[in-house]
């Protein structure tokens, strides 16, 4: 991937202005001053599995039925769906979504459901949020996850269940938008990082 | 922003159709789990899967709690002792009582020629988890299948009863709590053994009884119990309290609103009775197909309407 990601800069750049400036090849390059457009490291798959587990985990914690913890899992969801659209998409939505029903004792695919949605959505939308500062980019993850609740409320009201109130839904999704700057800074942190430089290099 | 060569060509199966692919993959799944159980092998699988990080993940909950418990001080503690001394002292004169009333009962029963009454057997469980779904009211149990435990088994406390198991995994188990709406429970009232049904309440943490005319002798204070017509429960056990009574003439039945009496979801040790009391008659036959039934309450909940 790294490979393949300096192959393509020098070709936009012109193979010859990155041979004459040995310091561009080791410095990632900056388009512009907005740390928004600062160019990232490639992902490494193994973080992106290990971040999304992590979150399922959370979910596993016994929260109990405490309103104010939000959807980890989701939230890391639409994340990855949103920077690594190619990596992470519905598939491992719909077998996380899996695993959480059978944890919460829903119905056999209500989860499922609800993080496919979650994932075709931010998918669609992942080249239009990542223009947007991160408060309104907040904004975009809170519709997300409140079309997610809604379905898996549809859900039930499908097949005979009980509503808990539409508040539950809106506070889960608010809760779950106020801690995606958190999530942003923390997930994107190994891809900021400045890349190394050889001093032994020759040239 | 990441930038990467686009894909230009191979861009694979395209979003809208695993969209579709995988919605009506989840739509088929939750069909099929509402209508029959055919999918508890591949759940009791995922359970299984899960079942190693469900009890770690507990592991820091538990020592926070042992940790409260380390501070707690001595004066607490004395309290509590003399609290459950006394308890102990009042419950030794009733246990005797009970004894003697059991002996006589025995008697009385070997005379008229009715068969022996069998005490259920019983387990005594650690609740794990309470279920994060906010559609439903559920606790997962540390026993399952493995210890005997059925679906169906009344779950009760040292109150009162608490709910029903509703699904068994091989090392946990899901009881419902009497609040969830989908659950239902044949009762009792003990003042005047009126009967009636008890569902769960549209307000949290709440029963109702439903289809009682609106001119029905309830006052509220009274204590309903079961009245074991689903062959499932034992008589007589404390289910609620009835706090209010909304009796609108307009309306053909009253609305009568009580609080549990077990502790529901806060008390930590339970006890999930394994074997069915027998049914008392042969005649009642309908009952032990109920009782075999993960859903016998419904069955019960008919009988005690008719």
């Amino acid at each position: 991937m790294s490979a393949s990601v300096k192959q393509w800069l020098q070709r936009l750049w012109g193979g010859a202005g990155l041979a004459s400036d040995p310091a561009a090849d080791v410095r990632p390059p900056t388009i512009g001053r907005n740390l928004r457009e600062q160019v990232l490291r490639p992902v490494r798959p193994g973080f992106i599995w290990t971040t999304l587990i992590v979150a399922f985990l959370m979910n596993l914690l016994p929260w109990g039925r405490a309103i104010w913890v939000p959807d980890f899992f989701a939230v890391t969801l639409v994340f990855w769906n949103v920077h690594q659209p190619r990596k992470v998409g519905m598939g491992i939505a719909f077998v996380f979504g899996l695993m959480m029903d059978v944890h919460n004792g829903a119905l056999f695919g209500e989860h499922a459901l609800a993080y496919t949605l979650l994932s075709y959505g931010a998918i669609t939308l992942h080249r239009r949020i990542q223009w947007f500062p991160l408060s309104s980019q907040a904004i975009y993850v809170f519709a997300l996850l409140l079309v997610a609740q809604l379905a898996s409320g549809a859900v039930r009201l499908w097949v005979g269940g009980a509503s808990p109130g539409w508040w539950v839904g809106l506070l889960s999704s608010a809760l779950g938008a106020a801690i995606w700057p958190v999530l942003h800074s923390v997930l994107l942190a190994p891809q900021r990082r400045p890349a190394k430089r050889d001093d032994t290099r020759p040239l | 922003m990441e930038y990467g060569p686009p894909p230009l060509f191979n861009q694979g199966v395209s979003a809208r159709a695993r969209l579709a692919f995988f919605s009506v993959a989840a739509a088929i799944l939750i069909v099929i789990d509402a209508q029959v159980n055919a999918l508890d092998t591949i759940r009791n699988g995922v359970e299984i899967l899960l079942y190693p990080f469900q009890r770690a993940l507990l592991w820091p909950r538990d020592l926070a709690e042992d940790f409260g418990g380390y501070l707690s001080t001595v004066s607490d503690l004395n309290e509590e002792n003399a609290r459950l001394r006394k308890a102990a002292v009042e419950q030794a004169q009733r246990a005797q009582l009970a004894g003697a009333l059991e002996q006589e009962n025995e008697q009385l029963r070997k005379l008229v020629g009715l068969r022996e009454r069998v005490e259920p057997h019983s387990q005594i469980v650690t609740a794990l988890y309470e279920s994060r779904d906010p559609f439903s009211h559920k606790i997962v149990i540390d026993h399952g299948s493995k210890d005997g435990i059925r679906a169906g088994g009344p779950v009760i406390d040292e109150a009162g009863v608490v709910g029903q198991v509703t699904r068994v995994f091989p090392m946990t188990a899901e009881v419902t709590l009497l609040t969830d709406k989908e659950q239902s429970l044949p009762v009792q009232i003990a003042r005047n053994g009126l009967r009636a049904v008890a569902f769960g309440g549209s307000e949290p943490m709440t029963l109702e009884l439903r289809f009682l005319p609106s001119n029905a002798d309830v006052q509220s204070g009274d204590t309903v119990v079961t009245s074991g017509l689903d062959g499932l429960y034992p008589t007589d056990m404390p289910v609620a309290t009835v706090t209010r009574i909304d009796r609108d003439v307009k309306d053909q039945f009253a609305r009568v609103i009580l609080r549990p009496v077990a502790g529901m979801s806060k008390s930590r040790l339970l006890l999930v009775l394994l074997a069915n009391p027998p049914p008392l008659s042969p005649a009642a036959g309908a009952h032990e197909n109920a009782a075999g039934n993960a859903r016998g309450d419904r069955a019960g909940a008919k009988a005690a309407r008719r």
